[in-house]
């Protein structure tokens, strides 16, 4: 008998499991992923993309879409800019983070221990490739035909009282991040879908400018 | 005797004082209609707002989700403009009020209450008609509605025309200003100002293009 619900147990837990991510298997050799990955990742200098964010209000049963461009370059300098529906301007430099909403300008500094500074650092790690290397997070890899799915768990208090995890969607092309997907803990959730991405192009050292 | 005495002048110069002090002293009761006020009430079916405030030196912007719900709720929801949630206040139908979520770092219980009750003045929420009354000055006519503690103001012109501005009020003086502009009968507001007057914190909100249908 208790091999049986043991059998069971093993059988639901196993259904559980793909079923969590349709479509995406548990990676059978993520270590030989995380090398290639990881090489991948070290000759990216640089990436601009088009982006568009859809932010869904679960419990409102509303979405909030919003669209911008993204610059990154290694080693910690981000750019997203949103044009619609609102001028948003957010840079990362050196640890430093500048945001302009409409004509206010504000500057967070390198000191601060800010959790919205924790936050945005993971956009950089996800795009980076750093993700897999952060001790915030317990990460595991789901992967289909063409993707990686790179799943977050957050191990840091702070992170824990506002994520349920985060994903991270991989093209196995060129190991570049396709989707950004932040479930919070209040089941609302965040998806930045990345389009016409440029890898490695020049981006001129004044767009990670903070005035 | 004597501490009796010199208890009673306490207390006395402290009625004096709190009367002289009070700002809305010199106005004078006047009668008026409440459904003056009703016609200015601002509708908030499904809007977003991007939003900035100052608080005490900080600022903090995003985009403020308002939606009144089937059950006869109106929902809150402030969040980054990355998407981070921040807060997801309901004002429950009796005047009811309930913290659906909020980060650790806004759950701060007076935080809350100041943001419960600058809401509420805006959404025009416990207008309670058997406590109205309506003071008058030269220019305006300040509909009162007392709440648990302070009032809450709606100052048109006498004329009843334009809603001037929304004032919270303790008993002797306004301790939050609040201003909708472009705003038709049925709509919600093009902008909306909030003003604290007792601490340095302003918010201001700006409609976002409509929504998509969902």
């Amino acid at each position: 008998m208790i091999k049986i619900i043991c059998l069971y147990c093993l059988t639901c837990g196993f259904l559980f499991c793909q079923a969590q991510y349709p479509g995406y298997t548990l990676m059978n050799n993520p270590d030989n992923f995380k090398q290639s990955f990881a090489q991948a990742t070290s000759s990216t200098r640089t990436i601009q993309s088009d982006f568009s964010q859809e932010k869904s209000l679960t419990m409102l049963s509303e979405k909030i879409n919003s669209t911008g461009k993204f610059w990154y370059q290694k080693e910690d300098r981000l750019r997203m800019q949103y044009f619609q529906p609102y001028d948003y301007l957010m840079i990362l430099n050196a640890g430093k983070i500048y945001v302009k909403d409409g004509q206010k300008e504000s500057k967070i500094s390198a000191g601060s221990s800010n959790v919205f500074k924790q936050v945005n650092r993971i956009l950089i790690d996800c795009v980076s490739g750093g993700m897999l290397k952060n001790p915030d997070f317990h990460s595991q890899l789901w992967e289909n035909q063409g993707s990686v799915l790179v799943e977050l768990k957050p191990l840091a208090k702070n992170l824990k009282e506002l994520y349920k995890n985060i994903n991270i969607v991989l093209d196995k092309k060129d190991y570049s991040a396709t989707a950004i997907e932040m479930d919070e803990v209040s089941g609302n959730k965040t998806i930045i879908r990345f389009k016409n991405k440029e890898i490695n192009a020049h981006i001129p050292d004044t767009v990670f400018n903070i005035p | 005797m004597r501490i009796f005495l010199i208890r009673f002048s306490i207390f006395l110069s402290g009625v004096v004082l709190n009367y002289s002090c009070s700002q809305y002293r010199h106005m004078q009761r006047v009668q008026s209609d409440e459904s003056c006020i009703q016609k200015f009430k601002p509708e908030f079916d499904r809007v977003v707002y991007r939003t900035s405030a100052d608080v005490v030196g900080k600022h903090i912007s995003g985009l403020l989700f308002i939606k009144f719900m089937p059950d006869s709720s109106t929902r809150i929801l402030f969040s980054s403009e990355t998407g981070l949630s921040y807060f997801d206040f309901g004002f429950l139908p009796d005047d009811e009020f309930k913290v659906f979520q909020v980060t650790p770092a806004m759950n701060k219980k007076s935080l809350i209450r100041t943001l419960r009750k600058d809401f509420e003045l805006i959404l025009f929420r416990n207008m309670d008609s058997s406590k109205y009354y309506s003071l008058s000055d030269t220019h305006f006519v300040y509909h009162a509605f007392p709440q648990s503690s302070g009032v809450n103001y709606y100052v048109t012109d006498s004329n009843c025309l334009q809603l001037v501005k929304m004032q919270r009020a303790s008993d002797k003086k306004p301790v939050m200003e609040a201003f909708i502009y472009g705003s038709l009968p049925g709509n919600s507001p093009d902008s909306i100002v909030i003003r604290h007057l007792n601490f340095n914190f302003t918010i201001f909100l700006k409609k976002v293009a409509p929504l998509a249908a969902q």
